[in-house]
């Protein structure tokens, strides 16, 4: 993966978004391919699903290790399994 | 009769998610007569995370059915992975297929994981570069395989289960640029080139529940972050006049047509 350019006080570019993107994917502590990244004026947000708190927290994690000068928000849910409440019935 | 599917995809099991799902799984015995499972069961395909869906989806009083989808391919542990699974009584299919005998009817399962491509008129083609080649030949070899045992089966009602998806349907919410990533045409070729009653993947996490081949042929995508729930519940039955949902009281499945 390309380096981030430290230090920028901007905003946030497309490439970072695009790095960030990549890291929730190929980074093995986190390998999620469902969130997205989305670039607001002052902030990241990243939203999306995932199967547990404990993954959440590491998305955020270590998106900030990895790129302390980009402010990040998060609008992550931690998806339900309940049993289902409704059945669909296919002729 | 009616033969009763439950099904979810994504569920990408590791210690953390561990026993998240049991409880709506134990209902399944009085619910389903088959659960089919549309891949990335893992996070990282590792034999220890097979072992975490052994866990969870192993010993649940209904056959388990799976595909394998790509988590379950990333650490290149796909031999310890199926059979950690199939040491746990679960079924795993790739390019092949399962009859199972319910109460209403034999079910016929016809599965691969399935490869991206893109849908008609703007996918990849089998031209170029040999890297091109080589991924457009897995998604045709996958079809092939997949439309040869929905053909072969010998059974009273026919799924297709796959991880990557045959329609576009199904993808709706899932940015555009993305398609050829998430699925193929070939997928769905092959499921209307058989008498399928019900097609079912995953791997879209930002997709829609349902959709239709281009043959007609109902899609389902029951990947877990789309349906939101341990898994949905479909009936099949010829004699329904149209199709319809009906609740689940604190009693059990309502039925609507008894």
């Amino acid at each position: 993966m390309t380096e981030h350019r430290a230090g920028g006080t901007g905003p946030p570019d497309e490439y970072i978004e695009a790095e960030i993107h990549r890291l929730l994917a190929e980074d093995p502590d986190v390998a999620e391919q469902g969130i997205t990244v989305v670039r607001r004026e002052r902030a990241l947000v990243l939203y999306g699903e995932v199967e547990s708190p404990h993954r959440r927290e590491e998305i955020l994690r270590r998106v900030a290790e990895r790129f302390p000068d980009v402010p990040v928000t998060s609008d992550i849910g931690v998806i339900r399994t309940q049993a289902p409440t409704e059945i669909e019935q296919l002729p | 009769m009616v033969i009763r599917i439950a099904a979810v995809g994504d569920v990408h099991l590791d210690e953390d998610v561990v026993g998240r799902f049991r409880p709506a799984l134990e209902e399944l015995p009085g619910q389903a007569d088959v659960l089919l499972l549309a891949g990335d069961l893992t996070r990282h395909g590792t034999e220890s995370e097979a072992r975490c869906v052994a866990t969870e989806f192993g010993g649940l009083g209904v056959p388990v059915v799976t595909v394998l989808g790509n988590h379950d391919h990333q650490c290149d542990q796909v031999p310890q992975v199926v059979k950690v699974l199939e040491d746990a009584g679960i079924t795993v299919l790739e390019g092949d297929g399962v009859v199972v005998d319910c109460a209403g009817g034999r079910l016929g399962i016809a599965g691969v994981k399935g490869f991206g491509g893109g849908f008609a008129g703007r996918c990849a083609s089998d031209f170029g570069e040999p890297e091109m080649k080589a991924f457009v030949r897995t998604t045709t070899d996958s079809a092939d395989a997949l439309g040869a045992t929905l053909r072969g089966l010998d059974c009273d009602v026919l799924v297709a289960l796959t991880h990557y998806s045959p329609v576009p349907d199904t993808l709706a919410g899932e940015p555009l640029e993305i398609y050829p990533f998430l699925g193929s045409y070939q997928l769905g070729q092959a499921i209307d080139s058989a008498p399928t009653a019900l097609a079912l993947h995953g791997h879209a996490h930002a997709g829609t529940e349902r959709g239709t081949t281009p043959g007609g042929v109902r899609v389902r995508n029951v990947a877990h972050p789309v349906i939101k729930q341990a898994y949905s519940i479909f009936h099949l039955g010829d004699h329904l006049d149209h199709p319809q949902v009906s609740g689940i009281g604190a009693s059990g499945i309502q039925q609507p047509w008894s």
